[in-house]
């Protein structure tokens, strides 16, 4: 006798959830559209458009944005082409990286005496050990020699930096490179063709003498290009030929990815077209604030001559060092906390009360992590017994790379606390019960199922380390400097200081055009940079399954 | 199979005595086992007034048993009655829980395992575990099964052991294309046979398991339970579960542990199903008491 409605099941209310949705997506439509004007806004600035003539876009509207456009529609519903694609413009972004990182750190930077004395102390010997634990699995002493080196071979390095300089100063900078970049580099490449697409031994010694052959024959070409040393080639050959190569490779062996090369096809053919059909109409070409200039020289009072070279080079240096410190000091505080540290009794009560203190830290101003830098790391002048330790310098390398990894730290160790956690407790379980001792578990398990977890946490936070100016401000970097530095205890200018100081110039050339073209570039090396982060969690993604 | 009466509840005294003096030459972990020159059914394990407390709350009461060697042993019993902590206590998984405490002997080859001396890790490396839920790890399945022998140092002959064991496990012809493939692939019945050929690959001479089969359909019910009764010629195999006719098919001795923690009656398998001595084993068997 149970009353049942005429229309067989009735109707579940469904009006909150899509009242909920609707906010949800007015919400992110919002925050996209906010973040969407901004990009407009800066490149509209940076790259000049305003003064473009209409000839200009429409010639470009036909040869560029047009067929790339068709191109995204016909890959819209192909997922091996949209894969292809990806991994092309990943690969080439994280090659330029690469490249340009290269040349920073190792051209740059550190010059060949210093590159060739550390290669030959540390980083040869690591990489060997590295390729040998690869292909000898079962060799378990290799994990402690690399570590060994790591630790020796700097020592070593340091005592024996005069003699390998000059050793190398025979060879002369190019002849440094060339050994120690594009040698090791055809090892790489003839390794990669053998291993990952299964050529013969002929055809890996052909990619092998084929790299070595091309960067020689390069050298003449690269001789009448005034702004490109030989040493620079080298570098950009291994660095951005190798990822390219791979990908390029990669992606011709798989015939549903082919159609993927129509991508840089259309970039490349778009813009040789579009800039022959430009000239020849003489149509008004926009006059970019973001050009080769830019990039290469120091700033100035003149806009039209001003440039970020010094402050690209310091916040690479900076980045470089922050991440080395994060990786290494977060890594390990949060694997210690959630593996190590007691969680019950009264030491128990301490983890917790730590983890509550670092959570907090993470919420501190930046501008009080700059005065903490400040105080620790300048206007100091403590003596421990004969020792006196008058702080690292005020706006030194060291010091401003100290201050911004205090400053990511918190959010570092909170998010890798977090992937550490998110491992699920039968696999740690699954591991003791086999025997395993807690660091084989640690090893073997828990990290490896949380390094990309590990690694997003990361790269968010280098993303706020390289954005910070209040903290430089708070420990003295200099807003203008004409050299980029060359050591540790160099003075530098990073890009969002240099920024900053542009945007307070009289001149409105300075505050509209050379600070978006400052701003472009900062995204610009952010973005790059993540594109290398994102590979590599995505190469730990898919080996863990 | 032996049909001396061993360690019911109230002879169990009398019993263990003359179980623990028949080796008595057998002491530290780290000595090498010389199993095949002991006799069928003599004790590998055997727990004397064995107390668990997990916090506050005593989560198994006064436990003597002692467990032969190479037969199978099956652990039943309601839900919540300690089945599984005993057998954590075994191979001192039970030390990974904080709140856990464990009073009383428990000896391996005539050892006290909670003696100070005793190195869990040591231990653990000669009794292996199969859990409640396949926990294969994330990573192929040649790597699961090798897993153990990396983390032991048994890595020669690797290949060859590993197709043993996973032959053993009657998983080799499934699994024989794809060992580079990950092991989450497979499904829960061959994730389980993936697990317990990890635990015997390394050779360990006790196996634990916790309701190996509890998520498996009839059929990798029957192909594990096949293994189980294989494995008893090799080892000894303690296992638990709620299936009373799997405890009376398998295994050669059942102990019956009743909620509160105690262990109620522990014989021969043919004795406990067909005229077990306590009434309430008798009415938990039929089902008239859970
Ligand atoms: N980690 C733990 N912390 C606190 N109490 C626990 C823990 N593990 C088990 N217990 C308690 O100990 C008692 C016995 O648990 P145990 O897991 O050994 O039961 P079981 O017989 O295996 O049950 P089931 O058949 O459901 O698996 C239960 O009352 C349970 O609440
Ligand atoms: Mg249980």
């Amino acid at each position: 006798m149970a009353t049942r409605s005429e229309s067989g099941f009735g109707e579940v209310s469904r009006l909150r959830g899509i009242v909920f949705k609707y906010l949800t997506f007015g919400a992110s439509l919002v925050g996209i559209l906010a973040l969407g004007v901004l990009l407009a806004y800066v490149f509209w600035d940076a790259l000049g458009l305003e003064s473009a003539g209409t000839a200009w876009y429409l010639t470009y509207t036909v040869t560029l944005l047009a067929p790339l456009l068709g191109f995204l529609a016909y890959a819209r519903d192909k997922p091996e082409v949209t894969a292809g694609a990806i991994e092309l413009v990943g690969f080439t972004l994280a090659g330029g990286t690469l490249s340009f990182a290269a040349i920073i750190v190792l051209i740059v930077i550190a010059g060949p005496g210093v590159w060739v004395t550390y290669f030959l102390t540390v980083v040869a010997p690591v990489i060997g050990l590295f390729l040998y634990g690869q292909y000898e699995r079962e060799a378990t002493w290799v994990g402690l020699a690399m570590l060994g080196t790591l630790v020796v071979g700097p020592i070593v390095g340091t005592l024996g930096l005069g003699a390998i300089s000059t050793v190398a100063a025979l060879l002369g900078a190019p002849g440094v490179y060339f050994l120690s970049l594009v040698v090791p580099g055809a090892g790489l490449a003839a390794f990669l063709a053998a291993d990952r697409f299964d050529a013969s031994r002929r055809v890996a010694l052909g990619v092998a003498v084929g790299l070595l052959v091309l960067a020689i024959v390069g050298v003449p070409v690269v001789d009448t290009v005034p702004i490109v040393a030989r040493s620079v080639w080298f570098a950009v050959l291994v660095m951005l030929g190798l990822p390219v190569g791979f990908a390029v490779t990669n992606t011709a062996r798989q015939p549903a990815r082919r159609a993927a090369f129509a991508l840089p096809a259309i970039a490349i053919g778009g813009f040789l077209v579009g800039e022959f059909v430009v000239g020849a109409i003489g149509a008004t070409q926009p006059s970019p604030w973001l050009d080769w200039q830019f990039l290469t020289s120091p700033t100035s009072s003149l806009p039209a001559d001003a440039g970020l070279y010094p402050a690209v080079i310091g916040s690479v240096f900076l980045i470089i060092l922050v991440s080395i410190f994060t990786f290494v000091f977060g890594v390990g505080t949060a694997v210690y906390l959630e593996e190590y540290a007691p969680s019950s009794g009264l030491l128990g009560t301490v983890t917790r009360l730590i983890n509550v203190n670092i959570s907090n830290l993470a919420g501190v101003p930046s501008v009080v992590y700059g005065l903490l830098g400040l105080g620790i790391f300048v206007n100091i002048n403590i003596q421990f017994g004969p020792v006196v330790y008058a702080g690292i310098g005020a706006g030194t390398v060291l010091t401003a790379a100290m201050t911004l990894s205090l400053l990511i730290l918190p959010i570092v160790v909170i998010s890798a606390q977090e992937a550490v956690r998110s491992v699920p407790d039968s696999l740690r379980q699954a591991s003791y019960g086999m025997g395993a001792t807690r660091w084989q578990t640690i090893r073997n398990v828990v990290l490896p199922r949380s390094l990309p977890g590990i690694l997003t946490g990361t790269i968010l936070a280098l993303g706020r380390a390289i954005g910070e100016t209040a903290p430089l401000i708070m420990i003295g970097a200099v807003a203008t400097k004409y050299n980029p530095p060359s050591g540790l205890f160099d003075t530098l200018t990073a890009m969002p200081l240099q920024i900053y100081t542009w945007a307070f110039l009289p001149s409105e050339e300075f505050r509209y055009g050379v600070v978006a073209a400052g701003v472009v570039t900062l995204l610009i090396v952010l973005l790059s940079m993540n594109s290398v982060a994102i590979l590599v969690r995505n190469k730990y993604q898919q080996e863990t399954y | 199979m032996t049909t001396e009466d061993m360690a019911t509840e109230t002879e169990a005294d009398d019993d263990t005595d003359s179980l623990v003096t028949s080796d008595p030459g057998k002491g530290g972990l780290s000595e090498n086992d010389d199993r095949g020159t002991v006799m069928a059914a003599d004790t590998i394990v055997e727990s004397r007034d064995l107390d668990v407390f997990y916090g506050e709350t005593q989560a198994l009461q006064n436990i003597d048993l002692a467990i032969p060697e190479n037969q199978v042993t099956a652990m039943i019993g309601p839900s919540g009655c300690g089945k599984s902590t005993f057998l954590r206590c075994i191979n001192r998984m039970n030390d990974l829980i904080d709140i856990c405490r464990v009073d009383g002997e428990l000896t391996f080859n005539g050892k006290n395992v909670y003696d100070e001396d005793v190195d869990p890790v040591a231990l653990r490396r000669r009794i292996g575990m199969v859990f409640q839920h396949p926990n294969p790890f994330p990573k192929s399945i040649y790597d699961n099964v090798a897993y153990g022998l990396r983390t032991q140092d048994k890595t020669e002959n690797m290949d060859a052991v590993i197709e043993e064991s996973l032959k053993k496990a009657a998983l080799w012809d499934e699994v024989k294309d794809q060992l580079d493939k990950s092991a989450l692939n497979l499904s829960g019945g061959q994730q389980q046979r993936l697990c317990i050929a990890r635990a015997i690959a390394v050779d360990p001479e006790v196996i634990l398991m916790d309701e190996p089969a509890s998520a498996l359909d009839p059929i990798a019910t029957s192909k594990i339970e096949d293994l189980i009764e294989e494995l008893a010629e090799e080892y000894t195999v303690v296992i638990v579960t709620h299936n009373m006719q799997q405890a009376a098919r398998i295994s050669d001795k059942t102990a019956v542990f009743l909620t509160g923690g105690e262990l109620v009656e522990f014989d021969d398998t043919d004795k406990i199903f067909e005229n077990p001595e306590s009434q309430r084993v008798e009415d938990y068997i039929t089902g008239k008491f859970g």
